[in-house]
């Protein structure tokens, strides 16, 4: 083949594909069906798609799988909701975040409240649900709740699942190393370390694998002792960012020796036999202390808000919490599938359905219900309630107030503090580089 | 159209397809991660253009450094120990001793076993409270040398170097077929004139293998430059950035919502690719092989 015509051969294709990757980045977009109608009312069934990870093995699956379907044959022949199941919670934050980037946001999702949710909100386009919580339906929810959603003085989104993360400590290894009463404050709970590794058994579950979670947490508890409930305000350079660290320096002491490199499987899985006496986690932990922990662990559970340190600004019985989930919907310009998505929002969110799902799955909820004697609850979830509603202060975790490159970075400087890499000094000032970076 | 003209044309439509999906999916994407390098985006709001800050960034940043040494120091422990334990033992299997057959499925059958499934495997071997490695010292009375494997300073990245590093059963497969190729004359003639087996192995077998080592050095080479899932999953860069690699960073930028920080890192990894290969063929050039007998 000569020269020439390979040189044609390949201007061709060039000019091809430029013009189809041209085409690809344009801005026109194809309307999809439900915008092609926008101008009309809608008489027909509106179809609500919703990829939800509350599917499959998820605690909140069965009552949520009722719930779609009570409202489905309660609306039938005017609201249909289908729902796409995506069980994978990385793969369905990672789609998610691209649909809301490529503009192709799906009717209804569910997202993580971390501090770059914000970014969703600048997108302009999600639906803003003021006017429909204007109607008296916000009265439902913990006021705060709704300020973590609330952007430029609009609702966008509705606030739904909450965790609290407070201690969690079985009573029986600490009947065994003679600790009649779970320690305030910090002094008391080095001296019941002391006391527990005479026993063989390490204080609390630590790690620095993955991201750290479990020592994350406890991070968060020491800024909140140290610095009060407005830490996160402050930022780095409050000085309690580096008294928290000399302090969880000094808890690393008290754990098991893979604590370093390992993950929340195995930090986890110390709690449960019986290797660990502590561990800092939110209600969805309950489900497996009751099914995998050493025999007759579960009664022995039982939960105590974190130590206070002497000076600090935490006030005892302080809480770490936070919003766990919030549900978003797509800006619909179908004032009628507008309506259809607040109706659904509105269904899962009465008092009545969110107890329901409650005293099923063993989550807590941003949405305020009453209880009775009647109602199974797990004695670790009744704990968490009744101490969450009376502590002084509820702050959000480290990782729910950081910037998302602090939190990348949290469990590289951490386990380079516990390894006498960097001092909790050089801990701060790592952290703060990935901040300023 | 003269027959010249209709073969050009048929060549021209055969390949077509194949050259607009080259393009498509390898040469625009290339184009789409060097020009979004230039900018300060986050995936969502609006893009800023930024220059060259990205490039100044990634080399003011300890970590990419270390992503960088980490991955030299990864790419040479696959071309320089990994290839030649595959080619030694691809030359003790290709004399065909008792049993070589067994051995050659032993050596490979790691090769089939997916990658998530050996790291937590081998998480498991070097965990301190319960792992093999550790069990092992202490029954030879090396108690002493017990440590947390994954997470020290000084032995996580050897760990994760000397998991892999003996799975030479991929490059030992590729290395036995080749030498299955170089024709037995050329042994009978070296017997002939009394050349000894070790002899034949240094003056034929090796010489003829010149060239498929070079392919192998490159592929294991470019393959440690591409490592992300074992390191992800064992120790997901720590303790302290000790075992991070560039794919990994690059996907820590990305997780960040740094889009354009994280495109500068894949085109320095696809820089540092292209040294590789080049290099590579530069030096194992077949051209210049001897031709034997």
């Amino acid at each position: 083949m000569s020269k020439k015509v390979v040189l044609g051969m390949f201007a061709v294709v060039l000019v091809l594909t430029l013009l189809f990757s041209l085409t690809a980045c344009g801005e026109k977009k194809v309307p999809a069906p439900d915008e092609a109608k926008q101008t009309e009312p809608s008489q027909k069934e509106v179809v609500i798609n919703f990829p939800s990870i509350w599917v499959g093995k998820d605690s909140k699956a069965n009552v949520f799988g009722s719930f779609v379907k009570e409202f489905n044959e309660k609306n039938a022949g005017k609201i249909k909701v289908v729902v796409e199941e995506m069980a994978d919670y990385q793969a369905y934050r990672d789609k998610m975040k691209t649909n809301i980037a490529a503009g192709t946001v799906p009717d209804v999702f569910s997202f993580n409240n971390a501090k770059d949710s914000v970014l969703y909100y600048k997108s302009g386009n999600l639906m803003d649900l003021t006017p429909h919580m204007n109607g008296g339906w916000k009265e439902d929810f913990i006021a705060d709740a709704l300020k973590e959603v609330t952007y430029q003085d609009k609702i966008m989104a509705m606030p739904y699942e909450f965790a609290v993360t407070p201690l969690m400590y079985n009573k029986r290894l600490l009947d065994k190393a003679g600790v009649a009463e779970f320690p305030k404050t910090m002094d008391a709970f080095i001296e019941m370390a002391e006391k527990l590794k005479g026993q063989g058994v390490m204080a609390a579950s630590q790690m620095t694998g993955e991201n750290g979670w479990f020592s994350m947490l406890w991070y968060s508890h020491l800024l909140v002792a140290h610095g009060g409930p407005d830490v996160f305000d402050r930022g780095l350079d409050d000085p309690a960012f580096l008294e928290a660290a000399k302090s969880l320096k000094k808890l690393f002491q008290y754990t098991t020796g893979d604590a370093v490199g390992a993950g929340a499987a195995v930090a986890g899985g110390h709690f449960l036999s019986e290797k660990t006496a502590i561990l800092v986690n939110g209600p969805w932990f309950i489900g497996r202390i009751e099914k995998e922990a050493a025999e007759g662990m579960y009664e022995q559970v039982n939960v105590a808000p974190a130590p206070t340190v002497a000076g600090g600004k935490g006030k005892q019985g302080y809480y770490v919490g936070f919003i766990q989930s919030s549900l978003a919907a797509a800006k619909q310009k179908d004032k009628a599938k507008e309506d259809a998505v607040a109706a659904f929002f509105k269904y899962i969110s009465t008092p009545e359905n969110v107890k329901r799902l409650s005293l099923d799955s063993g989550s807590l909820f941003v949405i305020k219900f009453k209880t009775d004697e009647n109602d199974k609850m797990s004695h670790i979830q009744k704990q968490m309630i009744e101490q969450s509603s009376s502590a002084p202060s509820i702050t959000k975790h480290f990782n729910a107030a950081m910037d998302t490159a602090v939190v990348t970075e949290f469990p590289q400087a951490l386990s380079g503090m516990i390894l006498g890499e960097f001092t909790p000094e050089q801990f701060v000032e790592q952290l703060k580089q990935k901040a300023a970076q | 159209m003269n027959k010249a003209m209709k073969n050009n044309l048929g060549i021209i439509l055969f390949l077509t397809p194949a050259l607009v999906i080259f393009f498509v999916f390898f040469v625009y994407p290339v184009f789409f991660v060097a020009s979004t390098s230039l900018v300060r985006w986050d995936g969502i709001t609006d893009i800023t253009f930024v220059g060259v800050n990205n490039y100044i960034s990634l080399f003011k940043d300890g970590t990419f450094i270390k992503s960088v040494t980490n991955n030299l120091k990864w790419s040479m422990s696959g071309g320089f120990i990994h290839v030649p334990m595959a080619m030694f033992v691809a030359l003790l299997l290709s004399s065909k001793p008792k049993g070589w057959k067994i051995l050659r499925t032993i050596y490979f059958f790691p090769n089939i076993i997916s990658i998530i499934a050996l790291s937590m495997m081998w998480m498991a071997m070097y965990n301190n409270e319960y792992g093999a490695v550790n069990a092992l010292l202490r029954a030879v009375g090396l108690e002493h040398l017990q440590r947390n494997w994954l997470g020290d300073l000084h032995t996580a990245f050897p760990a994760l170097i000397a998991y892999w590093i003996f799975y030479i059963g991929y490059f030992m497969v590729i290395i036995l077929a080749e030498i299955s190729t170089i024709p037995e004359s050329y042994y009978e003639a070296a017997s002939i004139d009394g050349a000894n087996r070790i002899q034949q192995t240094i003056y034929i077998t090796l010489p003829m293998l010149k060239g498929i080592m070079g392919t192998c050095i490159t592929l294991s080479m470019v393959s440690g430059l591409k490592q992300f899932e074992q390191v992800f999953i064992m120790t997901n860069g720590g303790p302290a950035n000790r075992t991070t690699l560039l794919a990994l960073y690059l996907y820590k930028q990305m997780i960040n919502y740094r889009y354009g920080l994280a495109n500068a890192a894949g085109v320095m990894l696809l820089t540092f690719g292209v040294i590789v290969i080049f290099t590579i063929k530069k030096i194992f050039s077949t051209n210049k092989i001897e031709q034997v007998g």
